[in-house]
């Protein structure tokens, strides 16, 4: 158990890291989808450096795993990772809200190694995420899709297109986390649309699920570990999650959902993460 | 002699199964819509490529760009306001933004489901499909064309939208090769241009002999691709006649008549008559009477085509 215990550790360094990229790309551009990108960020960090089959030498190796980010205003946390893993030179962060980054305020495909599809339009990973789980299943039968989706996207109805048509067709390779930070927009995603139980939901639509802690690095290795839940079902990973996670101002708060920084929080929030990166350490 | 009349749909589902029996990446996507598409005998074929979704045609544009990203060619044909309008931002970002190498094929076009009302009817798809920047967009005008255009629409790597119709058409060329982005001269005349497309075209061909007993002599141009519009021959053909008629069952505004339009307004601007079904939500009653009430048949066409050239001076 000693090396879990350290690939946690090691996969938090990772997660803090990225978090103090994403600070980076919101200064580059001076706004961004902070809150959303940092609530999945261990989830991403985790998929990216202890789950997923991906070379960043060879981007579109067939039989690589596939992430889709279909809460794609979430970005940065893809970014940051992607950087992370070497898919490209950290110097693009400061290209974030920039006129023709490669770095968009929702990713493009077309424009950034390592990205899968142009998701930001919400409700719309899950379908090409089904898409290419069925064809992975026959070219490439190993090859894995993980999806993030928000919580605030579970009312778009193609969601539930999708997540009939992946059980349906048996998509054990396929991968959901909700990243339930509980909050969108507007306010608590259950006062704008009551979409709980989330698990129950997708249990009903024929998943296996399980519920975790998605800020709990311990608890995202272990669902890592132990893919897919259920022979001959996707699995909906329902993580529970903190919105603007590992800022001490942001925490749980609605209007880190896309935030505009005045210097002095700026400041602050490279501070804060600076000194997670400095103590080696989960943010 | 009388023309031979094939099934737009069966037509069409034989064509994909030939296709497909030369490559084994084409595979078949059915909203509960593959029987009715022509594709019986693909899905006895070919089980393992046939993918029955039911009817959620959102969730079937998004999963035929996922099933593309892993190098399937996904076909998938539906009627085609269900295929068009309702996954309209499936098929902008899915397909086109994401650049994928899907099929989508809209059936019972136009007012050709005529009985079943304006739910049924088509009438933008043409306007909302060549909108999307990379999408091609086709509309074959008899059997032969429907088969070589299939054809010519698995070799083009990238988004197309293709629309066929319902009722039985009729078999109006001997040949029917087919190049994207090509248009194709049926009959040569002088006074006055009519550029044709899909369903329609047989109705214009009918139109252009009646109009020769009246002593008008009708360029006659078939235009199967409907975007990207063959430009070149757009601007020849004004030149040579001055005027122009377009005919689509499509709305007058967004069509081919409008893409028409746009570049003869750049490049040589001269009167265009623009036939169609008025902007409005159509009626519905038989297919051929409906035709006729919105003065798209043979007898329709000619009279205002007349008139324009008489108008036109």
């Amino acid at each position: 158990m000693a090396d879990t215990k350290e690939t946690v550790k090691e996969l938090e360094r990772i997660a803090s890291r990225c978090r103090r990229s994403v600070i980076r790309m919101v200064r580059s551009s001076g706004a961004g989808h902070m809150g959303g990108a940092m609530s999945c960020m261990d989830i991403v960090a985790a998929l990216y450096f202890h789950a997923m089959n991906v070379d960043p030498a060879y981007p579109n190796k067939p039989d690589r795993d596939r992430f889709v980010l279909s809460a794609g205003h979430k970005c940065m946390a893809q970014y940051a990772a992607l950087a992370e893993r070497g898919f490209f030179d950290f110097s693009e962060l400061d290209t974030y809200g920039k006129l023709n980054t490669k770095l968009p305020g929702h990713p493009d495909m077309h424009k950034l190694p390592g990205v899968e599809a142009n998701t930001g339009a919400l409700g719309h990973g899950l379908s090409i995420s089904v898409g290419m789980s069925l064809g992975l299943k026959r070219s490439h039968p190993g090859a894995r899709v993980f999806a993030v989706m928000g919580d605030g996207e579970l009312p778009e109805g193609s969601n539930w297109e999708a997540a009939s048509a992946a059980s349906h067709y048996g998509l054990d390779n396929l991968t959901v986390f909700v990243d339930d930070n509980g909050l969108q927009i507007s306010g608590r995603t259950v006062d704008i649309m009551n979409m709980e139980p989330v698990g129950a939901r997708f249990a009903a639509f024929g998943w296996a699920t399980k519920d975790i802690d998605g800020n709990d690095m311990s608890e995202v290795v272990e669902a890592l570990e132990k893919l897919p839940i259920e022979r001959g079902r996707p699995t909906a990973v329902i993580a529970h999650t903190v919105k603007g996670k590992g800022l001490s101002f942001a925490e749980g708060k609605v209007s880190c959902h896309y935030w505009k920084p005045k210097e002095d929080e700026l400041l602050q929030a490279e501070r804060e993460l600076d000194e997670a990166v400095k103590r080696g350490g989960a943010a | 002699m009388e023309a031979k009349y094939s099934d737009p749909r069966k037509v069409f589902g034989a064509a994909v199964h030939e296709e497909a029996s030369r490559n084994p990446n084409i595979v078949v996507l059915s909203a509960d819509s593959g029987g009715s598409s022509g594709h019986g005998d693909f899905k006895n074929q070919y089980p393992d490529r046939y993918f029955e979704f039911g009817i959620m045609e959102q969730g079937v544009v998004g999963i035929a760009s996922g099933l593309a990203t892993t190098g399937l060619i996904p076909v998938f044909c539906a009627i085609a306001p269900f295929v068009t309008s309702r996954p309209f931002e499936m098929f902008r970002n899915d397909v086109g933004y994401m650049k994928q190498n899907v099929k989508i094929v809209g059936r019972n076009s136009g007012i050709s489901y005529s009985d079943l009302g304006a739910t049924h009817h088509s009438l933008e798809d043409f306007a909302i499909t060549r909108m999307i920047p990379g999408v091609t967009v086709l509309a074959p005008q008899d059997p032969g064309e429907i088969k070589s255009s299939v054809r010519a629409m698995f070799e083009h790597c990238g988004p197309v939208y293709m629309r066929i119709g319902n009722d039985p058409i009729p078999e109006l060329f001997p040949h029917s090769p087919f190049d994207i982005g090509r248009g194709r001269v049926i009959r040569n005349g002088e006074d006055v241009t009519l550029i044709s497309t899909g369903t329609l075209t047989g109705s214009a061909i009918e139109a252009s002999e009646i109009l020769v007993g009246r002593g008008i002599r009708t360029l006659l141009v078939g235009m199967p691709t409907v975007n990207p519009i063959d430009r070149d021959l757009v601007v020849e053909c004004a030149k040579r006649t001055g005027r122009v008629v377009t005919l689509e069952e499509h709305y007058v505004i967004g069509g081919l008549g409008t893409s028409v339009q746009e570049v003869l307004s750049e490049e040589f601007p001269v009167r265009v008559k623009k036939l169609g079904v008025p902007h409005a939500y159509a009626t519905s009653g038989p297919y051929r009477e409906l035709l006729s009430y919105y003065g798209l048949d043979a007898a329709g066409v000619a009279k205002s085509v007349e008139e324009f050239v008489g108008a036109s001076g």
